[in-house]
């Protein structure tokens, strides 16, 4: 491209968090100066207008009968779509429906009203969007580089990895010490908490949030939400089947899974049985 | 004539009468998502997960709001260190909420130029980042359950909070740039009836929430009140608010006050904190109704949660835009008074000093 490309950022039905999330995004003000931004959710920008863009970024879930710029959602985001040379579909809402509607290639059960234009549009599922993922798609469209995709329209760069690589809890994961309650830096949460980490595609814990964390390195349990069902009931709680839970990590049968989780469980790691250290009160000591 | 607003988490419609002066306005809010519908029927620890989605920006005041809430029905206790990390972190929402506002949503509505919005940047991605060393993402963190948090922090996460902090006072110019906002705008203008409103003294009993699909209603003791930034600070900012009353100055005053002192407040927090304490003390759980109000970053936010066998029963949440953006043909409310006889050159302006949330009334 020559010029600069011409972006439009349309928030649909969401709460604004992607647009949050992205101005996070460390290397902003650099990224900001190589594309045009036509119109933005929060940034200033001209008033809204239907015209053609090199890249529209779609925030938020289809729905009909919502009102957008005292029009009908629908009809707007139709028209900007036709005027677009590239599709994001940015956050959970927009790649799969979320909680408040529906996606454009996917809906969490079956296809979205875009379906047929999936090769136009790039998925950027996670809620909210990881400000990193976006600074990376952006990049290489400006850079017209080709961006490998899955079988769900994601960026292999970034979802062929799962939540779980990288996670500081990931020694107890191998040992099977599972975190007794929330609230500890130690034990695993994929036991009892809930966490879906081992079967979520993200980097959550390879690209950290914020530059510096994530939500299992804060004793959150991840919830799936880079996944078509997002968010499924009793976030907190892990599905179990008689005791195991009944989703395991990606890429092993069940079989393998409980066979290795079985010897790892046997085999004691005493270092991981007991708190890495504790704290003293510091009440009367140090403040007299 | 009908005056679309955008950029305040959303949209909103204003009907206005009058030529060069306001005479009359009717504020409207139409995107509605049903999230406490969605709630029902759902287990009451997944509200910690729904409810900061409804809003991008002050989610983390949903959470808080939620985890008390649900306390309140549990009986919980948490501990001082639980306690004092939730404030912590909700100061921070407030501090980066305030200078987003300023910066990005206000600033352009008197003066086009790019540099402030990179300045608020600059402040609130380092927000951002003591939030997430604490709470382990910003935004949409869950990290306060009911009976504290999940997070068991080190002193090595808090050197850096604190470190945070200090750099984001350092840097910032706040003040200076609210003169260089006011240089061609009068000080005087937007003000409303006077009537201010804190959390703490919110009687539940007292509040009165009409369900309307387009314009918001809700009124304490029958009567219209301000939540928000002047509300909590108008009596630590009293020189500004005998002359100003409650003008635009005074509440864009008092929000870049409060973010100052709420910063030197965090770094009081982080060395009061004893990390010896527990983090999280399991609650016993009940069937029953439990409730919060707290101070979000633009005023009173007020959950309301029945819980029956583990299930959400009903919900319902009233944001602080609810309060200040009420819309009545009859009586009227703070922000409608507010525009009302000015000059309609000023309605963007005056409109976005009450920091509107329309995802959050939209919920």
């Amino acid at each position: 491209m020559h010029s600069k490309p011409k972006v439009i950022w349309i928030d649909a039905v969401g709460c604004n968090g992607c647009s949050h999330s992205f101005l996070n995004l460390s290397y902003l003000s650099s990224l900001l100066e190589k594309i045009d931004l036509l119109y933005h959710p929060i940034l200033d920008s001209d008033e809204f207008k239907i015209q053609e863009s090199d890249i529209l970024i779609i925030e938020g879930a289809l729905k009909e009968d919502f009102i957008k710029f005292g029009k009908k959602l629908e009809e707007v985001i139709e028209q900007l779509f036709i005027h677009s040379k590239k599709v994001i579909a940015l956050g959970s809402c927009a790649s799969f429906g979320g909680m408040f509607g529906e996606g454009l290639i996917f809906n969490k059960e079956n296809y979205g009203k875009y379906y047929t234009c999936k090769n136009k549009i790039i998925n950027l599922p996670g809620c909210p969007i990881h400000p990193e993922w976006l600074g990376y798609v952006l990049d290489m469209l400006i850079n017209n580089r080709n961006i490998i995709l899955d079988e769900e329209n994601r960026p292999k760069e970034i979802y062929s990895y799962v939540s779980h690589s990288g996670c500081v809890r990931n020694e107890y994961f191998d040992w099977k010490v599972d975190a007794e309650d929330f609230g500890t830096k130690e034990g695993c949460l994929f036991y009892n908490q809930g966490c879906q980490a081992p079967f979520t595609h993200s980097s959550c814990n390879k690209i950290l949030w914020n530059e510096v964390s994530s939500k299992p390195r804060a004793g959150i349990p991840c919830f799936g939400c880079t996944e078509r069902n997002f968010p499924k009931v009793n976030l907190f709680k892990t599905d179990t089947m008689m005791g195991i839970p009944s989703k395991i990590p990606l890429g092993v049968t069940k079989r393998a899974y409980l066979t290795l989780a079985g010897v790892a469980k046997s085999l004691k790691n005493e270092r991981l049985e007991q708190r890495l250290f504790e704290y003293e009160e510091i009440n009367n000591k140090n403040r007299g | 004539m009908k005056k679309l607003i955008t950029k305040i988490e959303g949209e909103a419609v204003l009907n206005i009468t009058g030529d060069d002066i306001v005479e009359t306005v009717e504020i409207e809010f139409y995107q509605f998502r049903g999230i406490e519908e969605y709630l029902k029927g759902k287990h009451f620890m997944d509200a910690l997960v729904i409810n900061p989605r409804v809003c991008g920006i002050c989610g983390h005041s949903h959470l808080i709001a939620t985890a008390k809430a649900i306390e309140n029905a549990f009986d919980a206790q948490i501990t001082n260190k639980a306690k004092l990390f939730r404030e912590l972190t909700l100061n921070f929402e407030i501090i980066e909420n305030h200078i987003k506002w300023f910066y990005i949503t206000l600033f352009p509505t008197q003066i086009k130029d790019k540099k402030y919005m990179f300045k608020a940047l600059e402040l609130s991605q380092n927000i951002s980042k003591a939030i997430a060393l604490i709470a382990g993402q910003y935004p949409h963190t869950s990290y306060a359950i009911p009976g504290g948090i999940t997070s068991d922090i080190t002193y090595v996460e808090l050197a850096k909070v604190k470190n945070l902090i200090n750099e984001i006072l350092d840097k910032q110019t706040l003040f200076d740039d609210l003169e260089i906002f006011f240089a061609n705008l009068s000080k005087y203008i937007g003000k409303s009836n006077n009537r201010f409103l804190c959390a703490e003294e919110v009687e539940l009993s007292k509040i009165f929430e009409k369900k309307n699909q387009n314009q918001q209603f809700v009124t304490y003791n029958n009567k219209f009140y301000e939540v928000g930034p002047l509300a909590r600070q108008k009596d630590n900012i009293k020189e500004i608010y005998q002359k100003y009353q409650d003008s635009i100055y005074s509440r864009i005053y008092a929000r870049l006050f409060e973010t100052i002192k709420l910063l030197e407040k965090n770094i009081q927090i982080c060395n009061e904190i004893d990390l010896s304490e527990l983090s999280y003390i399991k609650p016993a759980i009940i069937s029953n109704k439990g409730y919060s109000i707290i101070e979000a970053p633009r005023g009173v936010l007020i959950h309301e949660i029945e819980i029956l066998n583990e299930k959400i029963v009903d919900y319902n949440i009233i944001v602080p835009t609810q309060f200040n953006l009420s819309s009545s043909k009859t009586m009227y409310s703070v922000a409608q008074q507010a525009i009302m006889n000015e000059k309609i050159e000023y309605i963007d302006t005056i409109f976005k000093c009450f920091d509107i949330c329309a995802v959050c009334v939209g919920h």
